[in-house]
């Protein structure tokens, strides 16, 4: 995430054992379920669960069924929809508290992180407390007059897109925010002085110095919000499946097919670690523009 | 060390420990569904006995095997459906029960005797019985509603709510087709798909963990749900809501209370199941969850009220069946509920 302008040195024996507690907790906590992951996805299912030693490559040729496609770019559509919505949301707000005085900017900060307080699966109860047929938001407008039956807000695609916003909004909002407290204000000035509008300033001067916040929050924002389905589930009434409901499905439903589970979730990961690949890349060759400029 | 990594080892060596520990006499380990034991109850075994009762618990019978097959943890007494004792016995899991330490297993009705699953109780002891039944709002619905045909028709589309549990959905559909719970096949299966196909598309919500919720809000008028759940709704809202036990055939499940092989405390678990068996234990049972007790003492305490519930106790006591185990099959079962539900959905 660093700009990556001071030269990188390898870390020494002290580095080293500064960073030993880091790669004892990857290890055990990333590669190894990563390893199991990967060698159940080719094992065979066993009756009750399980998996059954062996090597097929049958779990990967079931997630070739359209069926699984469809699944998978639908979470796809949904997780970059939310994180779409979250970045023009979030984007404005991080640009605010960034540039308040210092006492304020505390004040907004602590407002973006109090519903972390709150328990997740409580916080989108109370969606659903709010958008159902007989719950507060109907009840509103009802009264006000604006509608006179009750509208169907609960249990809707919409539901779910703003539970995902809701949920992850902070997510974008900080990482951002992270970038522009460090935005060195005279360069914007700079940009003005010499002739550039605010729209030409914003595109080629602030855009990029924010670039890593903005991929920061991209990524924290569209990994989580692919694998997360306990929103599709309370708020879009568990209607159609996300991906992870067919991955839960496979160790938690009646599938009991572990092989198969891994398999999807196997692909998902190598997914993640293209599209992690890509922004970095993209990253890196943004970091290098500027100074080219 | 810094003071920070040296406190960061002091907890978590005290984590190990209290993780290792809770293997003495005196402790029961309980693996249950979530929200099925209530407190009282563990509490008073307690109070008896001198037996702490560690509850950990479990959101579904595959999650549950999923953790007792890991080996990880073990336990003395474990909460699965029917079926899964049946899969238990065969793969011969559990261990068999002394009925001499079971005086109260006599409180048992004699209907949950001679079940296929464990026709002698040699290994489980029935701990609550439920039906799948349709609820209607009566305040919504005019027509009569007997049966699954009746629910899914076109003027309810957007307006069901069902159980989100791909063998329970396919049960329906073989029902209208005149097959029972335990007639799962690939030919069975390929004869359901196209009623499943006509119903799905007409379901506003799939919820398996509190699907009263839907109807209480006033979002969907109609659901096919467990009887526990119509019982709370016409609990708190008579009148307002039914419950009808499907005309083409109607199923129930048998959730059991087991002990594991390499269970430690196995004089404890007998001693909580006996104590679970007696009619004033059964009762508190009853009152947190309203579901049909297969313990013929514990009903005679019951309130008019509590006995006269229809989700509770259906008039006239039907015999229902049970599924069975299908072994690889549900692996059919769910890639079936999947695509079609892949196919309904926007």
């Amino acid at each position: 995430m660093a700009a990556g302008d001071a030269p990188q040195r390898p870390p020494g024996g002290a580095g080293w054992l500064l960073l030993a507690p880091l790669v004892a907790w990857a290890a055990a906590f990333v590669v190894a379920p990563a390893a199991i992951m990967l060698a159940y996805s080719f094992a065979h299912r066993g009756t009750l669960g399980g998996v059954v030693p062996g090597f097929t490559l049958e779990h990967y040729a079931a997630l070739l069924d359209p069926v699984y496609l469809r699944i998978l770019l639908r979470s796809v559509a949904y997780a970059a929809l939310t994180t779409g919505v979250c970045l023009a949301a979030g984007y404005p707000v991080a640009w605010v508290i960034g540039r308040a005085a210092p006492r304020r900017r505390n004040l907004l900060l602590t407002a973006v992180m109090v519903p972390f307080w709150t328990s997740f699966l409580i916080r989108t109860y109370a969606w659903v407390t709010i958008l159902r047929s007989e719950g507060l938001l109907n009840s509103l407008m009802m009264q006000l007059g604006l509608i006179s039956s009750p509208l169907a807000l609960l249990y809707t695609p919409g539901a779910v897109l703003l539970g995902l916003v809701y949920t992850f909004l902070p997510f974008m909002i900080l990482p951002i925010y992270a970038s522009v407290e460090k935005l060195d204000r005279s360069l914007v000035e700079a940009a003005l002085d010499l002739g550039a509008g605010p729209l030409r300033a914003f595109s080629r001067v602030v855009l990029p110095l924010t670039a890593p916040g903005i991929a920061a929050g991209v990524l924290l924002v569209f990994v989580p919000s692919l694998g997360l389905y306990a929103v599709n589930d309370i708020l879009g009434g568990g209607r159609v499946d996300m991906i992870g409901n067919v991955i839960e499905n496979q160790f938690r439903g009646n599938a009991r097919n572990w092989p198969f589970g891994a398999a999807l979730a196997t692909t998902l990961l190598v997914g993640f670690g293209l599209v992690y690949a890509l922004l970095n890349q993209r990253q890196r060759a943004a970091a290098v523009r500027p100074l080219r400029a | 060390m810094s003071r920070l990594a040296r406190r960061a080892c002091i907890a978590l060596a005290a984590l190990c420990f209290a993780c290792g520990g809770g293997s003495g006499e005196d402790e029961l380990d309980l693996f249950a569904w979530s929200e099925y034991v209530p407190r009282p109850v563990l509490e008073g075994f307690t109070q008896e006995t001198g037996i702490r009762v560690n509850y950990e618990s479990f959101g579904s019978n595959e999650e549950m095997l999923a953790k007792l097959l890991s080996g990880a943890a073990r336990y003395d007494l474990i909460q699965p459906s029917e079926y899964v004792v049946e899969a238990l016995v065969k793969e011969k899991l559990l261990l068999p029960l002394d009925h001499a330490r079971l005086p109260n297993l006599k409180n048992v009705g004699p209907q949950y005797w001679g079940r296929p699953h464990d026709p002698r109780l040699e290994y489980s002891v029935p701990y609550m019985q439920g039906s799948v039944g349709i609820v209607v709002n009566v305040e919504r619905v005019k027509q009569p509603v007997r049966g699954y045909r009746d629910v899914f028709q076109a003027k309810h589309a957007g307006r069901i709510v069902v159980v989100d549990d791909a063998l329970e959905v396919v049960s329906w559909g073989l029902a209208t087709l005149g097959l029972g719970p335990d007639q799962v096949s690939k030919e069975s299966l390929a004869r359901v798909r196209p009623v499943l196909a006509s119903w799905l598309p007409l379901v506003r919500v799939y919820d398996s963990d509190s699907p009263k919720t839907a109807l209480l809000g006033g979002d969907v008028d109609l659901g096919i749900v467990w009887s526990g759940e119509a019982a709370v709704l016409i609990r708190e809202q008579p009148g307002r809501f039914v419950y009808v036990l499907p005309e083409e055939g109607a199923h129930m499940f048998i959730d059991n209370l087991a002990i594991p092989k390499g269970a430690k405390n196995v004089a404890a678990a007998h001693a909580f199941l006996d104590y679970v068996l007696r009619p004033e234990v059964g009762r508190k049972i009853s009152e947190a969850f309203p579901y049909t007790n297969p313990n013929l003492e514990a009903r005679k305490l019951l309130s008019d009220a509590e006995r006269a519930n229809p989700a509770s106790y259906p008039p006239g006591d039907p015999q229902l069946e049970t599924f069975r185990d299908i072994g690889a099959l549900a692996a059919d079962v769910d890639a079936l509920f999947t695509e079609l539900k892949a196919k309904s959905g926007s």
